[in-house]
């Protein structure tokens, strides 16, 4: 804490206090706004798409008789590896001159979207967050298939009897019955999002000129790039408070559910 | 059939690092993102070698073993003691753990950094040892703990009427019936250990101990062109995981599950 009221560049054993200061340089500061909006993007679009690719897949996988320890594996494996390792084959696959995504949108007549992914500004995030999609869906598959195990089948039976279609049975029927697991894992893929480092470390660095920054990996360029300690320090802080009250409100959600759930 | 096709789509980027890892340095530059047409081990040599892969696994496993036994003992001892022994202060404590569960690492990893710095442990194994130990601890506890609650009251007293000392319950009644959440446990925490890459980064500035995954990163920016050693280096880094996965898969999934729900 006391890093954040100083100007303290890593070396000076007695930094100068500077009180508030470092707060009111990061208010006014662009490239935190900036940052900041891309973890709010980072968040909203690495929370739903995970958990409707991963409840779609669950639901898929969910009747099935044979194969399903076979999807599980396959899923989740991605969660698993090394983020690291991740960035760096999906590095890969968005070359720009002859990585898979290009070619592929060559192959179905879509050349004119072809763009060196990571490289171009507009398209950065959005590739880089696609990837760590791909490696969270898998968490939200085992999960929710979990969940489904325990929903109660004959009242799909009879709502299909009653005539309910398929979208209708999943908003009244299995959608209200996993509802407290389904909470639970958006808060731990909304948590997720706060912290996010590794990857767009490795596959961007935050580049091309801060488009992929977000305020982790500036809290962490500022601190031991640039060494500026303090300013870095304050960053991080900023990040928890903001992540916290997202943590609390959705604990709350979930037990207030679960015990509707439980039927107690 | 769909669910078939998804799942290899899935899958696809493990199978372009298999292949790619296993070209030869010809087919690498004619088609260096394309799937094999070509066999040769020559970029594991290489990527274990010149880039010192060979290296960086033993500096894993000397980050990763030791750190993870800690937490596991430490866990299972401490989710023990909040769990089934009443001592004063208890409830406080409880929340101090469930604190270091809520507090994500970046408000504390630049401080720690000078910590670390003027305990002379920054750049030792000892140092992100202790630091991977503390971050898993507050989980690893909470975790426990839950395993520990489910167990019925009438067990330790029982044990206790025969005589049995609070070590003997603790070591020959309750841990034998949570071994499932210490071998999930010891899973999960292995896993993130090993897969780790902030904690290294920042706190192992020098080569002497860098683990895989870091090795793997500034390998990535030293050569960015030989795509072939580079694929080589992350099979090398994704194996162990792989295998530890594939064998364990029941348990690590259902591992995630009980930490997930209980957690």
């Amino acid at each position: 804490m006391y890093y954040v009221f100083v100007d303290f560049d890593g070396l000076d054993p007695s930094p100068p206090w500077v009180g508030f200061s470092n707060f009111t340089e990061l208010a006014a500061d662009p490239d935190v706004w900036a940052a900041f909006k891309n973890n709010v993007i980072w968040i909203v679009g690495g929370t739903i798409s995970p958990l409707v690719l991963g409840l779609g897949l669950a639901l898929l996988v969910w009747k099935l008789e044979r194969g399903s320890v076979w999807y599980r594996m396959a899923f989740f494996l991605p969660y698993v590896l090394p983020p690291v390792a991740i960035g760096v084959v999906w590095s890969w696959i968005y070359e720009p001159s002859r990585g898979w995504l290009n070619r592929a949108l060559e192959a179905v007549g879509l050349g004119s979207w072809t763009t060196g992914w990571l490289g171009n500004p507009s398209t950065a995030l959005y590739a880089v967050l696609g990837t760590a999609i791909w490696a969270a869906m898998g968490f939200v598959f085992v999960i929710i298939l979990a969940a489904l195990r325990n929903v109660n089948a004959d009242l799909v039976d009879a709502s299909r009897l009653d005539g309910a279609n398929a979208a209708q049975r999943l908003r009244y029927v299995i959608l209200p019955q996993i509802m407290p697991v389904f909470i639970m894992v958006a808060t731990l893929t909304l948590i997720g999002g706060f912290s996010v480092f590794d990857i767009i470390f490795v596959m961007t660095g935050g580049g091309p000129a801060g488009a992929t920054d977000v305020l982790g990996t500036y809290a962490y360029k500022s601190a031991f790039q640039l060494n500026r300690i303090s300013y870095g320090t304050t960053l991080a802080l900023i990040i928890t408070v903001m992540a916290v009250p997202f943590a609390i409100v959705m604990n709350r959600l979930q037990r207030k559910l679960s015990l509707q759930g439980m039927g107690a | 059939m769909l669910l078939i096709a998804i799942s290899l789509l899935v899958l696809f980027p493990l199978v372009l690092t298999v292949s790619t890892a296993f070209k030869t340095s010809e087919d690498v530059k004619v088609n260096p993102f394309g799937l094999f047409s070509s066999f040769s081990t020559e970029n594991l040599v290489t990527a274990w070698t010149v880039g010192e892969f060979g290296k960086y696994v033993v500096n894993s496993l000397l980050l990763t073993v030791p750190s993870t036994a800690l937490v596991v003992v430490l866990s299972t001892m401490g989710g023990y003691a909040f769990a089934r022994l009443p001592f004063p202060g208890r409830g406080i404590a409880f929340y101090l753990v469930i604190l270091g569960l809520l507090v994500p690492f970046f408000t504390y990893m630049i401080p720690l950094y000078f910590q670390l710095r003027s305990m002379r442990l920054l750049d030792t194994l000892l140092g992100v040892n202790l630091v991977l130990a503390s971050t898993g601890l507050a989980f690893g506890t909470f975790f426990m703990r839950a395993f520990f609650l489910d167990l019925p009251n009438e067990l330790d007293q029982s044990a206790r009427l025969d005589g049995a000392s609070e070590l003997q319950i603790f070591l020959r009644v309750m841990l034998p019936l949570v071994l499932p959440g210490v071998g999930a446990l010891t899973v999960f925490t292995f896993l993130q250990n090993w897969n780790n890459f902030l904690v290294p980064l920042l706190y192992l500035p020098t080569a002497q101990y860098r683990p895989l995954t870091t090795g793997l990163y500034l390998f990535l920016g030293g050569r960015s062109v030989d795509i072939g050693p580079l694929a080589a280096g992350t099979l090398i880094t994704i194996l162990p995981v792989m295998v530890l996965y594939v064998a364990l898969q029941k348990h690590v999934t259902q591992g995630f599950l009980s930490g997930a729900v209980k957690g």
